[in-house]
């Protein structure tokens, strides 16, 4: 196979629609009879339900249909439980709408169907809901103390599971252990605010009995899967289509949100489209979380900075519902040890309902949390000992002799944690390097003998990628030579449509720009699980190319007899078949997907099916393991708390890498989002569960203003479990944003004594922590 | 959330006492009242239209008095809910002589959710504060045009 277009920097194949506005995104779905909902909302935390009056609203006119609970029959139950785990006793997943008790603010009570939104919005205001409020659980350690309020009363406590994974004799490694330190770390709550909220779109057709809902989603065949069940439909006549989605970062995978459900039925219901469209303000509530837990962790280390033992305890926020089970919390018990030698290791964590919006991934799922708790202990340890932070880094990194290794863990696949490659030296030296911290002690002191403060962070990590279970992929070559890539794993802005084109296209002869590629849409490829966990390029990205693979092979050996020369001497490029060494003697790929599907004449006896078309699966043994180094200069105003990046270095491996400028945007989006999760976006809740930052006025995305310019490195280590060679790289930029900042900012508070033990911070509580440092400089 | 502060009026305790308990005067004075129906005794529906914030909302609830001890204490309690969410609020209200005038000392516990409380909880303090001094500064007029 060649490699022209694998690795190359070209611009992506879906940006001319997008940057003219010619996207198609849920909302740009119009339909003719289209009607329109809005949902009521829960205004309390946790509230007993007395009774819902909708003859208000139902009288007024436009209004089609209100539904409450008491309407939805069969449908009412609560939502799939989805990943079950043993240790998951309490698996509670919310009703499309709240029957006798609401349990968090923004819980769907009512869906309200017009013919304009405004009509419905209006009618929602006159839904008279008789609320008996009660006092609620606004954190994770309120909800875990005795006698606080219960979420769910009939499990008789706030947790729901318990975990413990363990490697190595760590008691023994803490009782012989010269060096002890412990700490707790608190990382809050976060919103992933895709640009796109969610939004549903669904038309029933009652002659043809064909559903369609278009759907903002990450997940579109398992969304149509569902479906299916709950309404007694074949699947081959329900399509979902995920269009251009504008972001997902995890929070849209969710099979289901209410409104998935709610939305098709009602059009179902009333024979009319119904449209939905989450405004930004239930998207702050409505929209699944994540990053809240607290962790009791403590390292053990030898006189050279070796680790010797890590044992962390932590509480894991789960919302009021765990309808994801214990994805999050095990990949931050599974991310923490990261790509240091661990000896032994326990973490032992509790999923814990509160009364706030449902928790599931998040764009790093965890891993940032237990990458923030790892680096942070292992500053400790070099400044306890007087050792230079990088150099105990350097002291504890696995080595490149050792893949694959097994960490002695059980990751979110179920699978053993093994690593299958890496060169995490190579990556910690570049990054420090590219910062230049040789220098950094003088510069440090050159700063401060001019007044200012300023601090270096340099923190490493692992990420877990492309798990399996599979992906699949149909590639057909039209009679025109175009190549027609389909397959399930949609697409949020990551440039699909570019990287499996440029897999194809090398196999093919062809350009990319010949690659039409298809994504999300259940009519045009009905098999696959979805777009998370930083894993469509590699399982689906290997599935195209073994797909075309095949089709290669099919055109040769159409090729073959047409052009009346073996198979072995068959040459594709150009968008054609020529012979070895005899470039006249050539027939396009049009022709040949043309010859490979006759009109008339019977097929030789080797004929394996029409067309040049070419189906294949690919299902990788386990998961790739990425891993890259983060190092930034930050300047802290001590009066006002703020801070100025000076310089922000990702030194990053991911395998092969299929296309620079895709992975260097999927690392700038993440590092944006790490920094929100580091220093701007907080998730506040009052003591009641009432969530205070539910705008933009509030919940602060870092902007072009406070993200710095970034300086990428890729170091390619390939994969050996897949046949590209490629790892995931969806979730790299933002894991290691928490831990490196913290420790840049308490580098540069150093004269002040401030220690940083929470993300995100703020400048107001930078200006408190200096204040509780109690040094002066 | 917590509220509380004094204002000292120009009249003596008796008149504030019975300016403060007349529903005209309550009616004339509160911000953003819209309807004050006596149901019962000390007892009141209450219809408010009031901006915090980007949030303008229109809340309709129960008002109480209880613990009536003329002329110098009572205790408020409110209850109120509409489109942009709920608010439910506790108070005292003090007065004592001062001079030929009196001074009224009152305290509160607000709690707000919903809406107002995502979007308006930064800025109800202020609000809070403002509409209360507005309340005061018309109950004052009162006093002093002898109404």
């Amino acid at each position: 196979m060649g490699t022209r277009y694998v690795g190359a920097r070209i611009a992506r194949n879906e940006d001319p629609a997008l940057l003219r506005g010619r996207g198609l995104f849920v909302d740009d779905v119009r339909l003719p009879g289209m009607v329109h909902a809005a949902v009521l909302r829960s205004p309390h935390a946790r509230a007993r339900i007395h009774g819902v009056d909708t003859r208000r609203a139902r009288a007024v006119p436009g209004v089609l249909a209100v539904y409450t609970h008491a309407d939805l029959g069969r449908l009412g139950a609560p939502l799939p439980k989805l990943i079950p785990h043993p240790s998951l006793i309490h698996h509670k997943t919310q009703c499309p709408l709240a029957s006798d008790a609401v349990r968090y603010v923004g819980e769907p009570v009512a869906l309200v169907v017009a013919e304009s939104r405004y009509l419905a919005e209006d009618a929602c205001d006159l839904i008279e809901v008789a609320y008996e409020p009660l006092p609620a659980v606004a954190s994770v350690e309120e909800a875990v103390r005795p006698g606080s309020p219960l979420v769910h009363e009939d499990i008789g406590t706030n947790v729901c599971a318990r975990y413990t994974q363990q490697t190595g004799d760590v008691d023994d490694a803490f009782a012989r252990a010269p060096h002890r330190f412990r700490e707790r770390f608190v990382v809050d709550r976060g919103a992933a605010c895709p640009m796109e909220t969610r939004g549903v779109v669904a038309p029933w057709d009652a002659r043809t009995g064909l559903l369609e809902v278009w759907d903002s989603t990450q997940a579109p065949i398992p969304i149509r899967n569902g479906l299916a069940a709950m309404f007694g439909l074949l699947q081959h006549n329900v399509r979902v289509v995920a269009p251009d989605v504008g972001g997902g970062f995890g929070a849209k995978i969710m099979m289901f949100y209410p409104e998935e459900v709610l939305v098709p039925w009602a059009a179902m219901r009333l024979g009319r489209p119904v449209k939905w469209i989450e405004d930004r303000r239930e998207s702050m509530v409505a929209m699944n979380q994540e990053r809240e837990q607290i962790h009791d962790a403590e390292i053990a280390a030898d006189g050279d900075g070796r680790i010797l033992g890590v044992r962390t305890v932590f509480l894991y926020d789960s919302g009021a519902y765990i309808p994801y089970g214990l994805i999050v919390p095990i990949v931050a018990s599974t991310t923490l040890p990261g790509p240091y030698r661990v000896p032994s290791y326990r973490c032992e964590f509790a999923a814990v309902f509160t009364n706030k919006t449902t928790v599931s991934p998040y764009r790093g799922a965890g891993r940032p949390h237990g990458v923030f708790v790892m680096e942070r202990l292992l500053d400790r340890v070099a400044r306890e000992l007087g050792l230079d932070r990088a150099e105990v880094r350097r002291r504890n990194l696995i080595q490149p002799d050792q893949f694959p290794y097994d960490v002695g863990l059980i990751y979110q696949d179920n699978a053993p944690l093994r690593y299958d490659s890496g060169n995490y030296p190579l990556c910690l030296e570049r990054a420090l390097d590219l910062i230049d911290y040789a220098a950094w002690p003088a510069r440090k002191q050159a700063a401060r003998s001019e007044g200012r403060y300023v601090g270096c962070g340099v923190a490493c990590y692992v990420e877990g990628t492309g798990i399996g279970p599979y992906e699949g992929c149909r590639i057909t070559v039209e009679p025109s030579g175009k190549v027609v890539v389909a397959t399930g794993v949609g697409t949020q802005g990551q440039g699909h449509m570019t990287s499996l084109a440029q897999i194809a296209a090398d196999a093919l002869g062809v350009t990319p720009r010949d690659v039409s590629v298809h994504t999300g849409d259940t009519a045009l490829f009905n098999w696959g699980t979805g777009t998370f966990a930083s894993r469509a390029a590699t399982v689906a990205g290997n599935a195209v190319a073994l797909a075309a693979q095949a089709v290669r092979e099919r055109a040769r050996r159409v090729a073959a007899t047409l052009l009346e020369a073996p198979v072995e001497e068959i040459e594709l490029a150009g968008g054609k078949a020529s012979v070895r060494g005899v470039p006249a003697r050539a027939v396009s790929l049009g022709e040949l997907a043309v010859a490979a599907n006759p009109l008339r004449f019977a097929m030789p006896a080797d004929w394996d099916g029409p067309g040049l078309e070419a189906v294949r699966y690919f299902t990788p043994p386990q998961g790739a393991f990425s891993n890259g180094v983060h190092a930034c200069i930050v300047e802290v105003d001590p009066e006002t708390g703020m801070l100025s990046f000076h310089r922000y270095v990702v030194v990053h491996d991911c395998g092969r890498v299929i296309n620079p400028t895709i992975l260097e945007g999927q690392i700038h989006g993440g590092v944006a989002q790490g920094l929100g999760g580091a220093f701007w976006e907080k998730l506040a809740y009052d003591e009641q569960a009432q969530p205070l930052s539910t705008t933009f006025m509030d919940y602060l995305l870092p902007t072009a203003a406070e993200v710095p310019a970034l300086e990428v490195a890729h170091v390619e280590t390939p994969s050996p479990l897949n046949p590209l060679g490629i790892k995931g790289a969806g979730e790299a930029g933002v894991i290691p944003v928490a831990a490196a900042v913290a420790q840049a900012i308490e580098d540069a508070l150093e004269p002040f004594g401030a220690h940083i033990a929470e993300a995100p911070l703020s400048p107001s509580r930078l200006r408190q922590l200096i204040a509780e440092g109690r040094r002066t400089p | 959330m917590k509220l509380d502060g004094t204002n000292t009026l120009a009249a003596p305790i008796e008149t504030v006492w019975t300016t403060l308990n007349d529903p005209e005067a309550l009616r004339r004075c509160t911000p953003g009242l819209q309807e004050l129906k006596e149901v019962g005794p000390d007892t009141y529906q209450a219809t408010l239209t009031i901006g915090i914030a980007a949030v303008k909302g229109t809340y309709s609830g129960t008002l109480r008095i209880t613990d009536k001890q003329p002329p110098r204490h009572y205790r408020i309690a409110l209850e109120g809910s509409g489109g942009a969410g709920f608010m439910k609020g506790e108070g005292s209200v003090d007065l004592e002589p001062q001079g030929n005038g009196t001074l009224l000392r009152w305290s509160g516990d607000v709690q707000v959710g919903g809406l107002i409380a995502g979007v308006g909880q930064r800025m109800l303090g202020g609000v809070g504060k403002m509409l209360i001094g507005q309340f005061f500064k018309c109950l004052e007029q009162r006093l002093g045009s002898g109404t």
